[in-house]
């Protein structure tokens, strides 16, 4: 899974967003690091929307434009908690062996 | 907000709208205006043109959706697609049978039709000419076919049309006879196309060539 693809999934977590609340949650999450561009932003939605992986909460008019709020599905639910698992064992299987250098290095 | 504002963000628009005419159709039916209101918020105070950077963005994405689309390809057209690369394969081979045949085929009519002996090989060197077209016909076909495009779909049952009337013909000429492995290569060729086109028009295809546009 790309990393702009996580993020998404993470933003919508906790709740459903509209895309301008995707790319400021994303943001945020990342630390600021990660600033998804709209074209990034639907081609990313679009494919999860189609994969089932993410559906559309509701839809408001906002100053005559079109605002729609997705959600997780359950199916993607299981995909982001699946692939969270993964991430969190690597990253902890590469912390626990540069434990030993880390504790020389920075001492 | 001044009139040189509105000004700006109305030109902002119109650009933004010039870079998002290059994504499919369907994707701007469903969602034309609601990219455009997270560009617009996204856009830096003042902005009145399109930057590389969005432009390019935005390129990138229609691209994307345009050779990968994300629409779920139906199993039918799946299978069609493969069967279509199939025939482009046997259409190979029919053309390799043909060559390997010519001289048995040219001594078998001469044989026992001497006046057809010239026609039979005009025939011949005409399937040579058209097989690299029909070869490039069906990959062009299988690739417009998996992108859900409806003419394509059209274009490979009109095709196969067209394929039967010149076995058909082949078959009045009494080919059967005089070269039935070229005639067995053809009628493989054939029923490959028979079962892809068969496929391209089930329910399930039809969806998928025509489906239905979210209206706003």
């Amino acid at each position: 899974m790309q990393e702009a693809t996580f993020l998404i999934l993470t933003a919508l977590a906790d709740g459903a967003q509209h895309g301008y609340g995707i790319i400021t949650e994303v943001a945020q999450i990342s630390g600021g690091r990660v600033k998804l561009r709209a074209g990034t932003l639907y081609t990313a939605l679009d494919r999860l929307r189609v994969d089932g992986l993410i559906g559309v909460d509701r839809e408001e008019v906002v100053e005559g434009r079109l605002r729609r709020y997705y959600l997780l599905t359950p199916e993607g639910t299981k995909v982001l908690a699946a692939e969270a698992a993964r991430l969190h064992a690597n990253a902890t299987a590469a912390l626990t062996r540069l434990r030993p250098g880390l504790a020389g290095g920075v001492a | 907000m001044s009139r040189q504002a509105a000004a700006d963000t109305e030109r902002l628009e119109r650009g933004y709208r010039r870079v998002l005419a290059c994504y499919p159709r369907s994707f701007r039916a469903d969602s034309e205006d609601e990219i455009l209101a997270v560009l617009l918020a996204t856009a830096s105070e003042g902005q009145a043109r399109v930057g590389w950077a969005e432009a390019w963005d935005l390129i990138r994405g229609a691209v994307r959706m345009r050779l990968w689309p994300a629409a779920a390809r139906p199993r039918a057209v799946r299978a069609a697609v493969k069967l279509m690369l199939a025939g482009a394969a046997a259409e190979l081979a029919a053309v390799i049978t043909v060559v390997v045949t010519a001289s048995t085929v040219r001594a078998a009519v001469a044989a026992r039709y001497p006046t057809a002996a010239h026609a039979a090989t005009t025939h011949q060197v005409f399937v040579l000419v058209a097989a690299p077209v029909a070869i490039a016909m069906w990959l062009w076909l299988a690739w417009a076919n998996g992108r859900g495009e409806d003419w394509a779909r059209l274009l490979s049952a009109a095709s196969l049309g067209l394929f039967s009337l010149l076995m058909l013909g082949n078959l009045s000429e009494h080919a059967a006879t005089y070269a039935p492995a070229d005639m067995i290569a053809a009628a493989i060729v054939w029923a490959l196309g028979l079962v892809a086109v068969a496929l391209i028009f089930t329910p399930q295809a039809w969806r998928y060539y025509r489906p239905v546009l979210v209206k706003q």
